[in-house]
């Protein structure tokens, strides 16, 4: 064994124990200090794998780019994500408490190796550990509405993963040989040019709708939008960034796989078609969302959908989403953390019992208000650099209808989603809420302002390492 | 005899898209382990002592066994066992089922498959169709269990399709989606209990 097939047996390993740990413990003092000592064990992973870029261990799992960029940002969202939920679990059970944490790291250590895999069944594999132990967390509540949106997560996402499971096949079957599956995506690009392009249409097709139920992205977005509803506020983040990116990475690299071969200009259609059917559905939704967990889980199939297309047009578009990808995992997880503090203020998630936010909570609404223009990509916004580059290669391929459907598209959910957001700052409830508002720390919105600082930053300047990363991410692909 | 066990394979599908008793769907979805199995059997070429135990345990254990006691012990425990009154007719089920099946057949002559991968992908194909026409039409999630199985099973039908030597890690693969169908969809079937038949608490106002 090498040294780096140590590190990740090592991580995995001690991953395993630690959420054993967190699971049987019952003082939540000692639970809260093996999720701390998780995050160190995990950021330390990430920046070992960037210092060991492009090596390849345990023969299933690769280093490499794409995968270091999205371990990179879930190593900062887990410290995120970590922090809130023991303000979130504060009046929990010693049980709840555990079975959370012991799910939580779970479900960072699925996707850390979703990212990491270098083959197609490795990447079903822990996409399907992904589905097992973030139902744990939806299920958190242990409410009716918890118990029928795991329900949902779970049945349709299994549905999605034995979709691409099946495409998965198609390709076993397309190669002529079924052990090609297990080989790394790097060796099977060869092989994939000499490849019947009716069957990778095929296969690409399940592939592609079975994971955009990770993705949240049309045709299968429905369940993570209800997983948003009920989901404790910090888990809401997770799924909405990093769980999503599981998602994308999946089919990118199949993308990649593909694109060398004839089939490109089709799943750039696919793409573009999903994307705007996305921006549809999500326009259409928000502009009659009453629900403000609900309004920022169709605001994440919206910025999906962007991606999705951004891909599908390639050129500039390519390195568009990729940035926006980045991007919008900062600034939506930052709106969750805040979503649920507002709750504990205002003692509501519904809209019309919403209302005051600013006087109310200082802090907490200028977090708000900094979210709102970082996803709403307003200038500072860095995602307004993002979106930018994708009209930038709408215009560019001449595509102008698309162009014109993504903007008058853009315009409906930007108005949904500014009105919403200032009517909960600034306007008085529509409807008194039936709990009463509880003080919180302003220090409890200070992580939102450093992701949200972090978005505007990279409106001014896209630092080296991040645009080298991008760059190479994107190399293999056809006019990039 | 392979062609035969999937032809009999189809007309459980068939069948399941007109019958309406929870009871003869479990039937149905074990007597599917039963004909997975021998022909997971007449497909391995050459068969090692762990692949058999394998297949095994993924179609005569799980499939044959522990799905439908599982299926059979939430139609004791829900008291449930019929579909939803709303639900579409089983006339109207099976017309819409057998057009599945011819567009599995056009499919699969479009994708210039021939011999016996020809069948497999006609009968796969059609399966997948009657899986997921079961998850949309029905309204009551035990349906959409089966629909589920009904999918599970499909790719099960195409991974022997694509040859004898099935790589361990895609067994692998199937066992924990079979672990994850089971365990997990059957233990919130067993808390969502009867008194949710259809899924509509979570919607937008």
């Amino acid at each position: 064994m090498t040294q780096s097939d140590y590190i990740l047996t090592g991580f995995l390993g001690v991953s395993v124990l630690l959420a054993l740990a967190a699971g049987l413990l019952r003082r939540k003092a000692a639970v809260k200090l093996v999720a701390l000592l998780y995050l160190p064990v995990h950021a330390g992973f990430s920046l070992w794998g960037w210092m060991h870029e492009g090596q390849t261990t345990l023969e299933y799992f690769t280093f490499d780019a794409p995968g270091l960029l999205l371990l990179s940002v879930l190593s900062l969202l887990a410290v995120t994500t970590v922090l809130h939920g023991f303000s979130y679990l504060e009046e929990s059970s010693p049980r709840a408490y555990s079975i959370y944490h012991a799910a939580l790291i779970g479900l960072i250590t699925s996707m850390s190796g979703a990212y990491l895999a270098n083959g197609m069944t490795i990447v079903w594999i822990f996409v399907e550990a992904t589905t097992l132990t973030v139902a744990a967390l939806i299920y958190h509540d242990r409410t009716r509405l918890a118990l029928e949106a795991t329900w949902k997560y779970v049945f349709v996402c299994s549905v999605g993963i034995a979709l691409a499971y099946l495409g998965i096949l198609f390709l076993g079957f397309t190669l002529k040989d079924a052990r090609l599956l297990h080989h790394s995506f790097d060796s099977l690009a060869g092989i994939a040019g000499k490849a019947d392009p009716l069957y990778l249409k095929v296969a690409f097709v399940f592939v592609f709708v079975g994971y955009s139920a990770k993705m949240g992205l049309f045709p299968m977005h429905t369940v993570t939008v209800d997983a948003h509803t009920v989901a404790p506020p910090p888990v809401s983040a997770f799924i909405s960034t990093t769980l999503m990116n599981v998602g994308f990475l999946a089919i990118f690299r199949i993308y990649r796989l593909f694109s060398a071969t004839t089939i490109l200009p089709f799943m750039n259609h696919v793409l573009i078609l999903s994307g705007l059917l996305s921006l549809l559905v999500s326009a259409g939704y928000m502009l009659k969302a009453k629900h403000n967990k609900r309004m920022l889980a169709y605001s994440s199939l919206e910025n999906m959908g962007i991606v999705a297309i951004a891909l599908g047009v390639g050129g500039i578009g390519y390195y568009a989403a990729i940035l926006h990808l980045l991007l919008h995992s900062l600034s939506k997880a930052g709106l969750f953390y805040q979503i649920g503090i507002s709750h504990k203020v205002m003692g509501t998630y519904q809209l019309d019992e919403s209302g005051n936010y600013f006087s109310l909570y200082p802090a907490g609404g200028g977090a708000l208000l900094l979210g709102l223009l970082c996803i709403a990509a307003i200038p500072p916004s860095g995602m307004f650099i993002s979106e930018l580059y994708l009209f930038k290669a709408l215009v560019a391929s001449k595509d102008f209808w698309i162009l014109g459907a993504v903007l008058f598209l853009l315009c409906f959910v930007i108005y949904a989603m500014v009105t919403r957001v200032l009517h909960i700052l600034y306007s008085q409830p529509r409807q008194k809420p039936l709990w009463d508002t509880v003080p919180v720390n302003p220090w409890q919105s200070a992580s939102q302002y450093i992701l949200f600082g972090i978005v505007i930053y990279i409106c001014f300047s896209q630092p080296e390492f991040l645009r080298n990363a991008i760059e190479t991410i994107l190399q293999t692909l056809p006019g990039s | 005899m392979n062609i035969l066990l999937i032809i009999v394979f189809a007309v459980t599908l068939l069948y399941l898209s007109m019958t309406e008793r929870f009871p003869i769907y479990a039937s149905l979805i074990g007597l599917q382990g039963v004909l997975l199995f021998f022909l997971s059997l007449l497909e391995l070429n050459t068969i090692t002592l762990a692949t058999l135990i394998f297949v095994s345990v993924e179609t005569l254990v799980f499939k044959v066994m522990v799905v439908p006691w599982f299926l059979f012990r939430i139609i004791r425990k829900t008291g449930e066992t019929k579909v939803h009154e709303k639900a579409m007719p089983g006339f109207y089920s099976l017309f819409f089922v057998t057009g599945g099946l011819l567009m599995s057949i056009a499919i699969s002559f479009s994708l210039a498959a021939t011999g016996r991968s020809l069948i497999y992908f006609i009968v796969a194909f059609f399966a997948v169709y009657t899986g997921l026409f079961m998850i949309i039409s029905h309204r009551k999630i035990f349906s959409h269990l089966i629909g589920f199985l009904v999918v599970e099973n499909a790719v099960l039908l195409l991974s022997l399709a694509i040859g004898a030597e099935i790589p361990m890690l895609i067994n692998v693969g199937i066992l924990l989606d079979i672990f994850v169908s089971v365990l997990i969809l059957g233990i919130f079937m067993m808390r969502l209990k009867q008194s949710v038949h259809e899924l509509t608490m979570l919607r937008d106002e």
